[in-house]
């Protein structure tokens, strides 16, 4: 049974997306089978990082929950845009960036048993080692949804008051939801803080172990959303931080 | 003498004359001293070392042929010496020893004189020399000046960095003062920004309210869809593993 792993954060901006995209890559260099399903359909915004332009998603994850595709047609192989020689495999279901399809879903949500359904044929059509779902930011029911049906539930956090109580809230729900393996990244704190100093402070505050701390990084602002950090900067401190909490979401 | 008088081309200077003959030294000193510079005298090439360690000459005026150590080992010495390389030296020789200058020039002599001294002559090339070894001076003040800079760049990234390293730097008029001054603001700008940033970080604080907490963990877990995705929880989960459908 492939791992299913929830990335998210209370806010937006919290570089969820990204910390997604890198932890997927750093798994497949491994030599993992990784699918990235964006369940963020109000928001999507991922198949950017994977060098994919919105107008070459043919199918995408709103077509399969209305009944127009199998759920592996909305699967595109981004693999070949990373421009690496990872041994394994990166799939990504994006969502739809068309303004139609958003407030569809919006309107009309979606069944929980269909989406549910097209993940386990999807781990089992691709034959995936791990499934991450990059969620919306907030409690909405989707992400509601997606943390039920995950092994492990990874919230993404800025040291930042704005982020704090957002971040409790979230854990607190989830572990109503009994989902079996939660923890905590810390993002973007500044290089003065002692990430160890750091990450003992936020778990003390919610009991929650924390997977890795990434530093803030004028290389990460500047490469944006042009492209897979790890692989542009293989020996940056982010870059470690990164390996240590993909190896702390499939450990 | 009027041809000693007049303006000094390269400005005054403080001389050093290096000759083994007393009445050259003699003449020569006092030719100088007329033309406005400052002038010490040497009797052989050793004295002339212990006196070049000891003061910081603008020139060297050398006679090549000294018992003891001859004019061209003095030479050899003070252009060998990473400190005196930049000491312009001017060789005193007779007309005829041609040959000898030639190999002075060949060791790094600025120029030559011929004995006895043309007044004007010896101006103009005194001044030429002092005048190259003045911008020399400045050239070499610069380069040092924009080591210091790049010193404080490596002394930031290191944490190490004191605004006062450069403050010689900063009182320069020119580019440069402009940018060590920018750079001092700067990094004190930065410095100031992150002891502010760690004494937050000694008082980070994750501050929860537990009854705002509990009243939003609420406000969703007790509406129906949540209820009813927690009721669906584990068909959902056997869905994913397989063992339902």
């Amino acid at each position: 049974m492939a791992k299913i792993i929830s990335v998210h954060s209370f806010r937006g901006g919290t570089g969820k997306s990204n910390i997604t995209a890198n932890v997927a890559t750093l798994l497949a260099v491994e030599g993992r089978r990784v699918g990235v399903i964006d369940t963020d359909i109000q928001s999507p915004g991922i198949h950017v990082l994977f060098g994919l332009a919105g107008e070459e998603i043919g199918h995408a994850l709103n077509d399969y929950l209305w009944g127009r595709c199998e759920i592996e047609q909305a699967a595109h192989n981004v693999t070949p845009n990373l421009g690496t020689d990872a041994n394994g495999r990166v799939f990504l279901i994006p969502s739809s960036i068309r303004a139609g399809e958003i407030t569809r879903v919006l309107r009309e949500g979606y069944d929980a048993q269909l989406l549910t359904r097209g993940l386990r044929s999807l781990i089992e059509a691709l034959k995936l080692d791990v499934l991450l779902i990059d969620t919306h930011p907030g409690l909405n029911e989707e992400t509601l949804l997606s943390i039920v049906i995950s092994h492990v539930l990874a919230v993404i956090l800025r040291p930042d008051q704005q982020d704090y109580e957002g971040t409790g809230v979230t854990v607190e729900v989830a572990r109503h939801l009994k989902v079996p393996h939660m923890v905590l990244i810390v993002n973007k704190v500044p290089t003065i803080f002692d990430t160890a100093a750091v990450k003992a402070k936020v778990e003390q505050a919610y009991h929650c172990p924390v997977a890795a701390v990434l530093p803030h990084s004028e290389e990460v602002m500047a490469l944006a959303s042009a492209g897979i950090f790890a692989l542009r900067y293989p020996d940056h401190p982010v870059t470690s931080a990164l390996q240590r909490a993909a190896a702390s979401l499939v450990g | 003498m009027e041809d000693d008088a007049g303006a000094v081309v390269g400005g005054r200077g403080y001389l050093l004359v290096v000759d083994d003959n007393e009445i050259n030294r003699d003449i020569l000193s006092r030719h100088l001293e007329r033309q406005g510079h400052t002038v010490a005298v040497a009797e052989n090439g050793r004295q002339a070392l212990e006196m070049v360690s000891t003061h910081p000459f603008d020139l060297v005026l050398l006679d090549v042929m000294m018992p003891e150590m001859d004019g061209y080992r003095v030479l050899e010495r003070l252009k060998g010496d990473e400190a005196w390389r930049d000491i312009p030296v001017i060789m005193i020789s007779a007309l005829d020893e041609i040959d000898s200058v030639v190999r002075c020039i060949e060791l790094g002599a600025e120029d030559y004189l011929p004995k006895p001294f043309d007044p004007v002559l010896l101006r103009a090339r005194i001044g030429a020399c002092l005048e190259k070894k003045r911008l020399r001076d400045q050239e070499v003040e610069y380069l040092r000046s924009v080591a210091r800079v790049t010193a404080a760049a490596t002394a930031v990234e290191a944490g190490e960095f004191e605004p006062e390293s450069l403050a010689d730097v900063a009182r320069r008029t020119d580019g440069l003062g402009r940018l060590a001054r920018v750079f001092q603001r700067m990094a004190r700008e930065v410095y100031a920004r992150e002891e502010r940033l760690k004494r937050q970080v000694h008082e980070l604080r994750i501050e929860l309210s537990q009854a705002r907490q509990a009243r939003q963990v609420a406000e969703i877990t007790e509406t129906d869809y949540f209820r009813q995705l927690q009721a669906e929880a584990q068909n959902l989960r056997d869905i994913l593993e397989g063992t339902s459908e």
